[in-house]
């Protein structure tokens, strides 16, 4: 493991220190050198293009529907090249939770900070419950943490379909493909589904019917399956989406022998619908990439992202930092790095000490510290890691060349990374590192999964890295996540059944008593790493004389959104939206309608529910939280 | 061309949202839509025309005049739970209420940005019409999250959450609009103003001490003389989430009634459907029993009531208990996790810090602590005798396998439960043995196999059968 830019160096046994000179991390000393285009190239280009050319169309386009919470895109599109030469996310949305958090007790950040995001409104809760075992050394025991396992599989039942056939799956309907790529239709209509044995459509223009809004029997039945798996959730949980049984050092559930088996027939149920949606998933590029192999660039940007890890391994896990790297290694979905489609590490730690966020063009002023010079295991840390962070929220006027959004730039070794679920898929493809199990193998290279045996018969599936990375195969690698997700969920319940067996039943280390009487005195500091809807999800916090002093929520949508760094690097979505060509019909600009980009932003699932920083008023910061749950920051 | 500036006189004098329109100066025209033609329009028709072939009815089959309803979405300090709350709600689906699906429900015409095929001003337009006063239905305003204090950041040229943007800027340039502009604009025509959760409803979390954005409920924003054009206050669907049904439930029930069939739903004195939140979660709580009883959880996952696990039910009024939390499943205390008022205006502020039993609880569990070990021996002396058969009685012998029935009572248990059978048939004068009721024949005269119907020849019960034909 080496960073490229970061000026962090890694001895033999993973130990990093700091390279020397003055001021190693200012923008000037470590400058990222994959720099494609700079701002000021792109706005050259723009002005010559301008100037010869009267069909560049300056659009805004706010809000953009069928994605979670408030994102505006403002793009400038060359009609006559086809090509957005330029774009902007924006996240439109800020709540203050931090002055909300702060000061407070830390009993109080779990069902707080849940309320960050009500579209994945479980992983908050539970990664709130992670930072702060960490900063109070409290270690649940293994059915608390196979319980939370068990909510968060089945919070992704909830997630994928929603996703894929309430937001996404519109834009490749009937409804969308007759109006917007007419052209598409008699192709559909004469295209045999590969797949048609699994998921029944025969033709594609059958399957586009079937995602209709509303109409469409894929789109009902998605959302069916979104509420079958909440019936998962709320059997552990108490309540959608905010779970209510998430406690410091476990669940309080009260787990019976009918809670598990209620999960296990409900979940028994999910199977075969998991067969159809990974067919329908699989046939979609297919007919697209088959009809227009510009296709194959939409949504395209290089395979670069990170994930957290996610679904504890009930023995490993300790809740400390310093084993962080091999409880990590441990879980169901591996935390990892992976830069051009390579995994570069797995190491929590690493991840950690990557992550940076500025606040260059976001509504924020920028006040990094150096509070922490390095991590509890003497690993440097940046002055805008997270755990340094200073950030001053400051509404204002929107300017594309200073500031115009609400989310900050989220980097890690300052590349755009970007955060998915399928980001787990792409990681446990190649880490080899996944528990031993009858039902999913991590190849190095691909990701196999044997689907149990429901009303059909089984079937080994297998999910290969893309030679592209794009909107479909964001997409696709998303239903076969779903599967993954659904197959941790049965692992997890066979744990639960095999601790039952053993006579274990307690789901929580201590007692409301005991807990208020662990609440340290002392400064602490704590981190929770794990994952949502969308992957990533990590929130860092610090406590002192028992009260929160600290607390910061690094969200998946938040490094999707992010505006250009400080060096100019757009984020994903910008990125993304710039590397789609424009396909449909552009002989009659009035009829432009974008829908490229469109399916190009919500492959991403955005998700933008919050922004949350500390405004004291008077520019002098006296304490200063931050939860934000996706988006914003 | 209208300015709309002068809008802000049609609100609640002193009120937040006539401040803030008075705030906000020239609201003059909407977007260029051919401008801006068919960007972001990808179906190129808008949601409420695409679904009108399948959502269009007869006057007869909806039984009463309402064609359609518009009804518009908008997120303020919120985190979407509501909406997905929503999605969840099964007593009826929001599907079933767009596609008209639902006999007697008008069609919901619902623009939400999660469910709409078109975006940008296209998405708005709607919104404008209402505005204008064009729009071709009635529309209520469903707001989700709450309302921030949107003149604060208007004063630096900004905002703080914003949905769309029109032309009211210096010179007429495009604007970021708040939510909460929007929603005072749209609530002078609306026919009437529904808060889902209880940021909107009372303020929630992002009201919370401690708040930088000066967020409130739609309540404290229009405020309290507020009424709609149909004259009817705000109507309030608390939850942190609410319960999917429990908001859809409301809007289908005010439906039955503007269609002529339904009552007229009856709300409390802060707007809430009194018929779902008119009791404390506790009196329907599956674990109520357990504090009549006296018995307490000690640690998280313990089965009893959950009271010193910091569980506030008794005094909160929510339904989640009994209604479950989707399609039926689920609920706090049915799951073992403890309430902390999420549907309560002092939430989350007087419930913190979680996990901490309520101080007040005390009395109460002392008083259920000592009642409860009287009565817990009672009942479980009476349920033992219940786990028996009457044969067992006379025959000595439990015949489960599992053995885990004592086959014999104790001779004290035995007396008490004579006596306590004589006690339940007090009022029972039926002096006559079965024979007189022609219950005992070869065949037991009712149609029982013999050797059945012997068995209770000589038993106590057969002569205290209850009162027959004869
Ligand atoms: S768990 Fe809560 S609501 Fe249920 S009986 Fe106990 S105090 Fe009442
Ligand atoms: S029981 Fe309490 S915490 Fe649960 S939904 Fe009702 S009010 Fe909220």
């Amino acid at each position: 493991m080496c960073f490229k830019t970061l000026p962090v160096s890694f001895d033999g046994r993973g130990n990093a220190t700091l390279r020397g000179g003055a001021n190693p991390y200012g923008y000037t000393n470590s400058t990222p050198n994959h720099v494609e285009v700079t701002e000021t190239e792109r706005e050259e280009r723009i002005k010559r293009l301008v100037a010869r050319n009267g069909h560049i169309k300056d659009l805004n386009m706010d809000p953009i529907t069928r994605i979670a919470g408030a994102l505006a895109l403002h793009v400038q599109a060359d009609l006559d090249n086809g090509e957005y030469l330029d774009a902007h996310a924006q996240a439109t949305l800020f709540r203050g939770y931090e002055l909300i958090l702060m000061g407070r007790d830390p009993r109080d950040a779990i069902f707080v900070s849940s309320r960050a995001c009500g579209v994945c409104g479980g992983v908050h809760a539970h990664c709130a419950a992670y930072a702060i075992e960490m900063a109070m050394g409290i270690k649940p025991p293994p059915l608390g943490t196979v319980v939370r396992n068990m909510e968060q599989a089945a919070e992704m039942g909830y997630d994928n379909p929603l996703h894929l056939y309430l937001l996404a799956g519109p834009d490749y309907s009937e409804s969308v493909i007759k109006a917007s790529n007419p052209e598409l239709w008699p192709l559909a209509e004469s295209w045999p589904c590969p797949n048609a044995h699994i998921h029944g459509f025969k033709k594609m223009s059958d399957l586009m019917v079937a995602l209709n809004p509303l109409t469409g029997s894929l789109y009902r039945e998605g959302l069916d399956f979104t509420r079958l798996s909440r019936e998962i959730v709320v059997i552990l949980t108490g309540k959608y989406p905010h779970p209510q049984n998430v406690v410091p050092g476990g669940v309080s559930t009260t787990l019976t022998l009918q809670t598990l088996n209620e999960f296990h027939s409900k979940l028994g149920r999910i199977f075969d619908y998991a067969q159809r949606m990974m067919a329908v998933w699989d046939d979609i590029p297919a007919f697209f990439y088959e009809a227009d192999e510009r296709y194959m660039q939409v949504g395209s940007r290089p395979m670069t992202m990170i994930d957290a890890g996610y679904w504890d391994d009930p023995y490993a896990y300790d809740g400390t930092y310093e084993n962080c790297n091999e409880w990590g290694d441990k879980r169901w979905s591996t935390p990892g790095a992976v830069i051009d489609g390579k995994l570069v590490t797995t190491r929590l730690t690493d991840i950690n000490i990557g992550l940076e966020e500025f606040v260059e063009h976001a509504y924020y002023e920028p006040s990094h510290t150096t509070r922490h010079a390095t991590d509890p295991l003497g690993n440097p840390l940046s002055p805008w890691h997270p755990w340094n962070k200073r950030t001053l929220p400051k509404p204002g006027a929107r300017d594309w060349k200073d500031k115009y959004t609400w989310s900050t730039s989220v980097r890690w070794d300052r590349r755009a990374v970007e955060a998915g679920c399928y980001a787990r898929m792409i990681i446990n493809a190649q880490s080899r590192k996944i528990p031993t199990s009858d039902f999913i193998e991590s190849t190095g290279h691909s990701v196999r999964m044997l689907v149990p045996k429901g009303e059909v018969g089984e079937r080994e599936v297998e999910w290969h890295m893309p030679d592209v990375w794009n909107a479909f195969e964001r997409n696709r690698a998303r239903a076969h996540h779903y599967l993954y997700s659904q197959l941790v969920g049965l692992e997890s319940l066979f744990e639960a059944y095999k601790l039952f067996q053993q006579g274990e039943r307690q789901v929580a280390s201590l007692t409301p008593e005991e807990l208020e009487k662990a609440i340290p005195q002392d400064n602490r500091l704590g981190v929770g790493f794990w994952g949502a809807g969308r992957g990533w999800l990590v929130h860092h916090l610090e406590m002192d004389k028992g009260k929160l002093t600290n607390y910061q929520i690094t969200t998946p949508s938040t490094l999707n959104a992010s505006p250009r760094d400080p060096w100019g690097n757009p984020g994903p979505y910008e990125e993304a939206v710039m590397n789609t060509p424009m396909i449909e019909d552009l002989s009659n600009p009035e009829s432009f309608t974008s829908i490229d980009m469109m399916r190009a932003i919500r492959s991403f699932d955005p998700c933008m529910p919050c922004t949350t920083h500390a405004y004291t008023g008077d520019g002098e910061i006296v304490r200063e939280v931050n939860t934000c749950s996706c988006g914003g920051d | 061309m209208i300015d709309y500036h002068n809008q802000h006189r049609d609100l609640i004098p002193g009120s937040p949202a006539q401040k803030l329109l008075e705030g906000l100066g020239r609201a003059v025209g909407f977007h260029d839509l051919d401008h801006i033609g068919a960007f972001g329009m990808p179906t190129g028709a808008y949601m409420e025309d695409m679904l009108a072939p399948a959502a269009i009815a007869t006057a007869a089959t909806r039984f009463g005049p309402l064609e359609k309803v518009h009804a518009f979405w908008f997120a303020g300090a919120s985190c979407d739970g509501c909406s997905v709350a929503a999605t969840g709600a099964t007593n009826p689906t929001v599907e079933s209420m767009m596609l008209g699906a639902h006999p007697g429900i008008p069609r919901v015409i619902l623009h939400h940005p999660v469910i709409n095929m078109e975006s940008g001003a296209h998405y708005m337009r709607a919104a404008e019409q209402a505005m204008e006063g064009t729009l071709n239905a009635p529309y209520v305003v469903i707001l989700e999250g709450s309302i921030m204090d949107e003149l604060l950041a208007f004063d630096q040229g900004g905002y703080w959450s914003a949905a769309g943007e029109e032309p009211w800027g210096k010179g007429g340039e495009l604007r970021p609009v708040s939510t909460t502009e929007w929603v005072a604009r749209l609530s002078i025509n609306a026919a009437a103003m529904v808060a889902i959760g209880t940021c909107a409803t009372w303020g929630g979390i992002p009201s919370a001490e401690g708040n930088p954005t000066g967020a409130m409920s739609l309540m404290d924003f229009l405020g309290k003389d507020y009424r709609s054009v149909l004259g009817v206050p705000i109507v309030n669907i608390p939850g942190c989430p609410p319960i999917g049904d429990n908001f859809t439930e409301t809007i289908a029930a005010v439906c039955y009634f503007l269609q002529g069939f339904g009552p007229l739903p009856e709300f409390d004195e802060l707007g809430r459907p009194a018929w779902l939140f008119g009791e404390t979660v506790h009196r329907r709580c599956v674990r109520g029993a357990y504090y009549e009883e006296g018995q307490f959880a000690h640690e998280f996952g313990d089965p009893e009531c959950l009271v010193e696990l910091g569980c506030w039910g008794p005094v909160v009024n929510c339904n989640i208990t009994s209604r479950g939390a989707v399609r039926g499943i689920g609920g706090c205390m049915n799951a073992g996790a403890a309430c902390i008022g999420c549907t309560m205006p002092g939430f989350p502020d007087k419930f913190t810090p979680f996990y901490k039993r309520p101080p007040g609880s005390l009395a109460s569990t002392t008083v259920s602590r000592m009642t409860g070990s009287l009565i817990r021996p009672l009942r479980k002396f009476s349920n033992n005798n219940l786990n028996r058969e009457v044969r067992w009685d006379k025959t000595g012998e439990v015949t489960s396998g599992f053995g885990r029935e004592k086959s014999d009572p104790g001779m004290l248990a035995e007396v008490t439960h004579h006596f306590y059978d004589k006690m339940r048939r007090f009022n029972d004068n039926a002096t006559n043995d079965g024979a007189a009721w022609g219950k005992i024949g070869d065949d037991g005269g009712d149609g029982r196999h013999p050797e059945q119907a012997r068995g209770f020849k000589s038993g106590e019960s057969s002569k205290k059968a209850m009162p027959g034909r004869r």
